[in-house]
């Protein structure tokens, strides 16, 4: 019995996923709107926009501004936050500037830095980055400020240098918090990149989604949606299940999964 | 941390932010970049002071984007309190909601846009449900998780005093839930202002993030910057409000 | 007035292994008594204690109070934690006006009666302060006063001193005595302490670590009122001590034969 219970914990987010489109499907059908299709108009839409060469590169070209931005920066925040985590001068320094930073929806400085840095990748690549920051180094700075006073002490007493303990200890002592942060920032990733795509519309995955909307090919649009939304639910899940393997020795302790504009 | 370590502090952070504006003094002032692209920051701030104290209309839009944020904004509470806590009372609940909310909680919810924009039109509705949706999970987490936290014993030092099952709820758990509740929120609204400015910058007739958009179609650098410090300094006024609140409900608590 | 009767309680760890806790308890209880419960670690006896608070429900036997089934927890028996427990979002007088507010008593009269039990656990002038302004010693009178304020027959005490320094514990100790001798309210407290439970009561329950079984019962005739100074050098006092901690660690071997 309790082998029963146990499938279905394991299948309960496909079978949340299914009830969700259920629900879609009825509603639409109930709804009878032009712009409202059924769940199975655009899930049949889907194929095709992954068939199709163009949107591929468009979808691919998302990804790889993505990729590359998120990585920058990673290099860049972690160790700032760590600094800021162990150095109350460090933090000083740069916390205000950071909290006011902080609500400005990086998105929107889009026509900025498009005035500045033209439509290219660079512009929507800085974006990510600056979106991505923030919660990387936030998050780098707790974890490195919780860090037990008595663990360093222990490291110096066996003669590491300040800048060995920070990467020997201070680092694998802030990853659990680290890597939250980084799942944030990865969900701030896929999202600011899609949202810039949507106001600065040139290319990826956002402009097809509108593109669809302003041709009013309904049908794409909710098709665009989905793969947009299954590549954010694969990008979380693989993400966490490698954290999870990171941080396999640490204690459960939860975080909130985030989900910003 | 003394008084002295304070003003230390303050002054300290005081620094990164006057050198970032004397950078950009310095760059307008030395032409380095035409006004055009980067106006003086004289410029902004004069316009900016002109912009909320004269004009009406921009203050109309700072009205329109304001109500948006906090219809949204109290939707998300109303939901996400009341579903947290459900989730966190009844396993029946809880088996139903956990798995929605973890295919949904890593969904751009932006990408629904364009479905609401079809489904709700281009006024204030679809922004407002946006703004709703994507402040919803960080407060339902929040909720759930604080208040299934919440110490074995506390409850059982109620029951023992009388209360009935039905009534641990509002009166053990809710109360003892609130610090974690206070930190969804506070999320929730950082995420409530970024949407809404998103939202109406993508599609809208009005508010700050459109604002800003019309700006840049007529190339007036100034009138872009403006609406940006402007729900800048929105943020950091409504948090600074939410902290406030967070202190005196949370008087009785030890620090965490 | 309580009866446990044949009461086992199994739990499941989280390797779905069955751990027995207690086994085949039986005892009763009198009216007006100072019981202590004495163990080593883990011998069960706090699962005693929340089994007659009706927090937990014996997996086999009965526990009764007042010759009725306990169903679950009520005023009747009134539980004091190591943890205190206190509501951390209301002030001192809040926390002990919650039970009498909880049965329908008019405010006024419920704070009155609340000030007057503050101050006889020796916090007058606190009423407005928050747990977390009070040290572990005051927030233990709180917790102490906030259970009487609804006049349970039975007080259930938890190791109430555990967390506490030494000093703190012999006199929040002596001070439990002094509010106990006014209406000797029956009372059944958990310690791991041997000193303590002599002290304090009139039987001590003497357990075996787990499965917990219930090794010896000694009654302990010792005159009241009870001073520590006197006690301390009284050899009837000692003789107690002695002969119950040499049964502690007989039974503490108990677990290591094969």
């Amino acid at each position: 019995m309790s082998m029963v219970r146990a499938l279905i914990s394991r299948l309960a987010p496909l079978l949340a996923c299914l009830g969700l489109l259920g629900v879609w499907q009825v509603a639409a059908l109930v709804l009878n709107n032009d712009s409202f299709p059924t769940a199975l108009d655009a899930l049949r839409a889907v194929p095709s926009i992954l068939g199709d060469k163009e949107s591929l590169i468009n979808i691919g070209a998302s990804l790889r501004r993505m990729s590359i931005a998120f990585s920058v920066a990673l290099v860049v925040s972690i160790p700032l936050g760590l600094m800021m985590g162990r150095s109350r001068f460090v933090a000083a320094f740069f916390n205000p500037l950071l909290m006011i930073t902080y609500p400005v929806p990086k998105a929107a400085l889009m026509p900025i830095i498009m005035l500045w840095l033209g439509v290219g990748d660079i512009a929507k690549m800085l974006v990510i980055f600056l979106g991505v920051s923030l919660p990387v180094i936030y998050h780098s700075f707790q974890g490195a400020k919780a860090v037990e006073e008595k663990m360093l002490w222990s490291g110096a007493a066996m003669g590491l240098t300040a800048l060995q303990r920070m990467i020997r200890i201070v680092l694998p002592a802030a990853l659990p918090e680290i890597l939250t942060g980084c799942r944030t920032g990865l969900v701030l990733a896929l999202i600011t990149m899609v949202t810039s795509e949507m106001i600065a519309r040139q290319s990826g995955a956002g402009n097809i989604l509108f593109n669809a909307l302003d041709m009013g090919q309904y049908d794409t649009v909710y098709a665009m949606i989905i793969i947009i939304g299954a590549m954010g639910i694969g990008i979380d899940a693989a993400f966490e299940k490698l954290r999870a393997w990171l941080v396999r020795w640490s204690e459960p302790g939860f975080d909130i999964p985030l989900s910003f504009a | 941390m003394n008084a002295r370590g304070l003003t230390t502090d303050v002054l300290l952070g005081v620094v990164p932010i006057a050198l970032a504006v004397a950078v950009w003094q310095a760059i307008s002032s030395f032409g380095y970049a035409p006004v055009t692209l980067l106006p003086p920051p004289g410029l902004v701030f004069a316009r900016l002071a002109q912009q909320l104290l004269t004009s009406s209309s921009y203050q109309q839009a700072i009205a329109v984007t304001l109500f948006r944020l906090f219809a949204g904004f109290s939707i998300a509470v109303v939901l996400g309190v009341g579903v947290g806590l459900a989730a966190a009372a009844s396993p029946a609940v809880n088996a139903v909601v956990r798995p929605i909310v973890r295919v949904l909680a890593p969904l751009p919810k932006v990408a629904l846009y364009p479905a609401l924009l079809l489904l709700l039109g281009f006024g204030h509705e679809s922004k407002i449900t946006l703004v709703a949706a994507d402040a919803l999970f960080p407060i339902l987490l929040s909720t759930y998780f604080g208040a299934s936290m919440v110490e074995q014993k506390l409850i059982w030092s109620a029951m023992a005093a009388g209360t009935p099952r039905r009534q641990i709820l509002f009166k053990v758990v809710l109360p003892a839930a609130v610090p974690s509740i206070l930190t969804g929120c506070r999320i929730g609204l950082v995420i409530s202002c970024i949407v809404v400015f998103l939202a109406e910058m993508i599609t809208s007739t009005e508010g700050l993030g459109h604002l800003l958009v019309t700006a840049a179609r007529t190339f007036q650098a100034v009138d872009m910057f403006v609406p940006l410090i402007t729900i800048s300094l929105l943020g950091l006024i409504l948090n600074g409000l939410l902290q406030g609140l967070r202190v005196w409900l949370l008087r009785g608590f030890p620090e965490v | 007035m309580i009866e446990i009767d044949r009461v086992s309680q199994i739990f499941q760890t989280s390797g779905r292994q069955n751990h027995l806790a207690l086994s085949q308890i039986s005892l009763t209880i009198d009216d007006g008594a100072f019981v202590a419960i004495l163990g080593p670690s883990g011998c069960g006896k706090s699962t005693l204690l929340y089994i007659v608070g009706g927090f937990v429900n014996p997996t086999e036997g009965i526990a009764r109070m007042k010759g009725k089934p306990i169903a679950g927890p009520g005023p009747d028996r009134g539980p004091v934690f190591q943890e205190f427990a206190l509501f951390p979002w209301k002030t001192v007088l809040g926390n002990v006006m919650y039970g009498p507010r909880q049965l329908r008593v008019k405010s006024a009269e419920a704070e009155a009666q609340s000030r007057q039990l503050i101050e006889m656990v020796g916090l007058k002038g606190f009423e407005d302060f928050y747990p977390k302004e009070l040290s572990g010693g005051m927030k233990q009178r709180v917790a102490l006063a906030r259970t009487l304020a609804y006049h349970p027959a039975v007080l259930l005490m938890d190791e109430p001193f555990g967390a506490l320094d030494a000093h703190t514990r012999t006199r929040l100790q002596n001070d439990l005595l002094n509010i106990w001798e006014r209406d000797r309210k029956t009372v059944l407290f958990v310690t791991h302490s041997v000193d303590e439970a002599v002290f304090l009561s009139d039987k001590v329950v003497v357990m075996t670590r787990a499965p917990g079984r219930i090794k010896e019962i000694v009654d302990i005739n010792l005159p009241r009122p009870r001073r520590r100074a006197d006690l301390l050098l009284d050899p009837r006092y000692q003789k107690y001590v002695v002969e119950i901690e040499r049964m502690i660690d007989d039974t503490s071997e108990d677990g290591l034969r094969p």
